[in-house]
C-alpha cells in the first residue's frame, strides 16, 4: 500500500453578482476565473490570450475595476460583483464604450476587444467617480496592460478618449 | 495546477491555518506571481493559505500616528497609488507602485507579495528600502517581530521569515519636521511597464531649511541577487548642499552607488549597459 497522502480537495460554496444576478455556484478551489467564466459559466467573450498577465485580453471588471481574469482564482470572487463583456450591454442596447468602439473602428480582428472594452470602461467608472478628466497620457497608461497585433491603438485610444471624456 | 486550499477571514484563524498546514504551504494574497510559479512547476500536495478574503485591521489598512506610517501587506498597489498622504510625503512609494505591471495587476497585487516574492527586480519592494522601511513579521504563536528591511533579503526568493511566519505589515517612518524631500523611482525597461526592470533606482533624500542633505535613501534593483541599500553613497550625501553639488561630487556619488551593482547579462540587457543606466540615472537625480 502507497503511503503517498494524496490530495483530497474540496469544492468551495461561492456567491457573487454575475452580470447584476445573484449567482452561487460549488468551485473547485484551483481554478481560474478565466477557465471558470468560460467553461461553467458558458460565457465565450472573455477571451483566453497569454494566461500570463501580459495582455489583458482575459479583462473582467470586479467591483467596478478591471482585473486579468487569468491570474485570479475563481473563489476568491465570493461576495463580489462580476461583470463581464456580456453584462455590459442591456436590452436597451450597447454600453457606451462599445458604441465608441465602434464608432471610431477600434475593432479589427476582435481578439482584444472584449478586454480593450473592459479596461476603458474600468477607467471611466474611476473618472467618473474622482470627477476628473484624464489625459491621453493617462488613458494610454490605464490601457497598458492591453496588447493588440491589429490596430496600433491610435483608434483604441481615441475611442477610450471619446466615451471618457465625452469628447467628440 | 491543483491544490488545496484554506481561505482563513480572522487573525485566529489564519493563525491556525499556519499551524495546521505546518511546512506544506504557500501563502496567496494577489496571485500575480504565484499562479504562474504554481505553473510552471506543478506542483501537488501544497496547500495554499489564500489571504485574499482575510479581514483585519493591520493587513488590510494604512493607518498613520506621529512617528510612522503603516501599510498592511494586503494592502494594493493601486489603493498606494491612490493615498494622498503617500503621494505627498513618499513620492518614491507611490512613483514605484504606481510603475508597476498594468491597471489590471496594480488592482490585485500587494505590497506584501511584491516583498515577500523577494525579487530583485521588485518595484515597491526597491522604494521600501529606500525608505528604510521595517518589516513586522506575525508567526503561529501570535507573536510579531519587527525586521529591518535591509536585513530581509537574504538572496533572490530568499527572506528571513521563518517557516511558520507571515508578513502582517510594514512601518515608515515619518519624514523629519519642515525639510524638503527629493524623491522618486526611476525605472529603465524594455518596454514601458509591464516588463520587470533592466534597472531601477530608488531614491529618498531629505534636506533641512538650509538645504543641508540630512537623511537619505537610495535603492536600486535589478543590478544584483537581491535589490541593494547604497549606504555608502547615502552617507556621502549627508551633511552637503543639495543644490550646489559639483559634477565630480555627483559622478563619485554614482560611482559609490555602483559599487553596490554585480549585474549579469540576460535576456533583456547586457551587465554593461546596466552599469552605464544606472551610473547615468545616479547622476540624474542629483541635477535640478
Ligand atoms: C505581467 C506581469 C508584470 C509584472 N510587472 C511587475 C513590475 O513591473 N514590477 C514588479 O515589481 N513586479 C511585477 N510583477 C510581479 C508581481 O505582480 C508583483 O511582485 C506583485 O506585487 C506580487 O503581489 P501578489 O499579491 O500578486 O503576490 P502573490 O503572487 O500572491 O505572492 C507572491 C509571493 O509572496 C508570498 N506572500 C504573499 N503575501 C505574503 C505575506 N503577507 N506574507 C508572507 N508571504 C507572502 C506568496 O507565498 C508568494 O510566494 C509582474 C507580474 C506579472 C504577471
Ligand atoms: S490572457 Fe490574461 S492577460 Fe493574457
Ligand atoms: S483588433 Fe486584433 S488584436 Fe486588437
Amino acid at each position: 500500500m502507497s503511503k503517498k497522502k494524496k490530495l483530497v480537495v474540496q469544492n468551495v460554496e461561492v456567491t457573487f453578482i454575475l452580470n447584476g444576478k445573484k449567482v452561487t455556484k460549488q468551485i473547485r478551489p484551483s481554478l481560474l476565473l478565466i477557465d471558470f467564466i468560460r467553461d461553467e459559466l458558458s460565457l465565450a467573450g472573455t477571451k483566453p490570450g497569454c494566461l500570463e498577465g501580459e495582455c489583458g485580453a482575459c479583462s473582467v471588471l470586479i467591483d467596478g475595476a478591471a482585473v486579468n481574469s487569468c491570474m485570479y482564482l475563481a473563489i476568491n470572487i465570493h461576495g463580489k460583483n462580476l461583470t463581464t463583456i456580456e453584462g455590459l450591454s442591456d436590452v436597451n442596447g450597447l454600453d457606451p464604450v462599445q458604441d465608441s468602439m465602434i464608432k471610431h473602428g477600434a475593432v479589427q480582428c476582435g481578439f482584444c476587444s472584449s478586454g480593450m472594452t473592459m479596461s476603458i470602461k474600468s477607467m471611466q467608472i474611476k473618472y467618473k467617480k474622482d470627477k476628473k478628466k484624464p489625459s491621453k497620457e493617462e488613458i494610454k497608461k490605464g490601457l497598458e496592460g492591453n496588447l493588440c497585433r491589429c490596430t496600433g491603438y491610435v483608434k483604441i485610444i481615441e475611442a477610450a478618449e471619446a466615451v471618457i471624456n465625452k469628447v467628440k | 495546477m491543483e491544490f488545496d486550499i484554506v481561505t482563513p477571514t480572522t487573525k485566529s484563524e489564519l493563525l491556525k491555518a499556519i499551524k495546521t498546514n505546518k511546512n506544506n504551504f504557500r501563502f496567496g494574497a494577489g496571485y500575480t506571481d504565484l499562479i504562474l510559479e504554481l505553473k510552471k512547476k506543478n506542483v501537488l500536495n501544497v496547500t495554499v493559505i489564500n489571504l485574499a478574503q482575510l479581514n483585519d485591521k493591520k493587513f488590510n489598512s494604512i493607518e498613520r500616528n506621529l512617528k510612522f506610517i503603516r501599510i498592511g501587506a494586503l494592502v494594493t498597489a493601486s489603493s498606494i497609488v491612490n493615498d494622498k498622504f503617500i503621494e505627498k510625503n513618499f513620492p518614491v512609494l507611490q512613483q514605484a507602485a504606481n510603475n508597476l505591471a498594468s491597471a489590471q495587476i496594480r488592482q490585485v497585487a500587494t505590497i506584501g507579495g511584491n516583498i515577500c516574492t523577494a525579487s530583485p527586480s521588485g518595484d515597491i519592494a526597491c522604494a521600501l528600502v529606500a525608505l528604510k522601511a521595517k518589516c513586522e513579521l506575525l508567526s503561529s504563536t501570535g507573536k510579531t517581530r519587527t525586521v529591518s528591511i535591509l536585513e530581509f533579503f537574504l538572496g533572490p526568493r530568499k527572506t528571513a521569515m521563518k517557516k511558520d511566519e507571515i508578513l502582517s505589515s510594514v512601518l515608515i517612518s515619518l519624514n523629519e519636521k519642515n525639510i524638503n524631500i527629493h524623491s522618486g523611482f526611476i525605472k529603465v525597461g524594455t518596454r514601458r511597464s509591464m516588463e520587470c526592470s533592466v534597472v531601477s533606482l530608488a531614491y529618498h533624500i531629505q534636506s533641512d531649511k538650509k538645504n543641508l542633505i540630512t537623511n537619505v535613501g537610495i535603492a536600486i534593483g535589478s543590478v544584483a541577487p537581491t535589490i541593494r541599500f547604497a549606504e555608502n553613497a547615502c552617507g556621502f550625501l549627508i551633511g552637503k548642499k543639495a543644490s550646489s553639488l559639483a559634477r565630480g561630487e555627483k559622478e563619485e556619488f554614482a560611482e559609490k552607488v555602483l559599487k553596490y551593482a554585480s549585474p549579469i547579462s540576460d535576456i533583456r540587457a547586457t551587465a554593461w549597459y546596466r552599469k552605464e543606466a544606472l551610473f547615468n540615472i545616479c547622476k540624474s537625480i542629483l541635477e535640478n
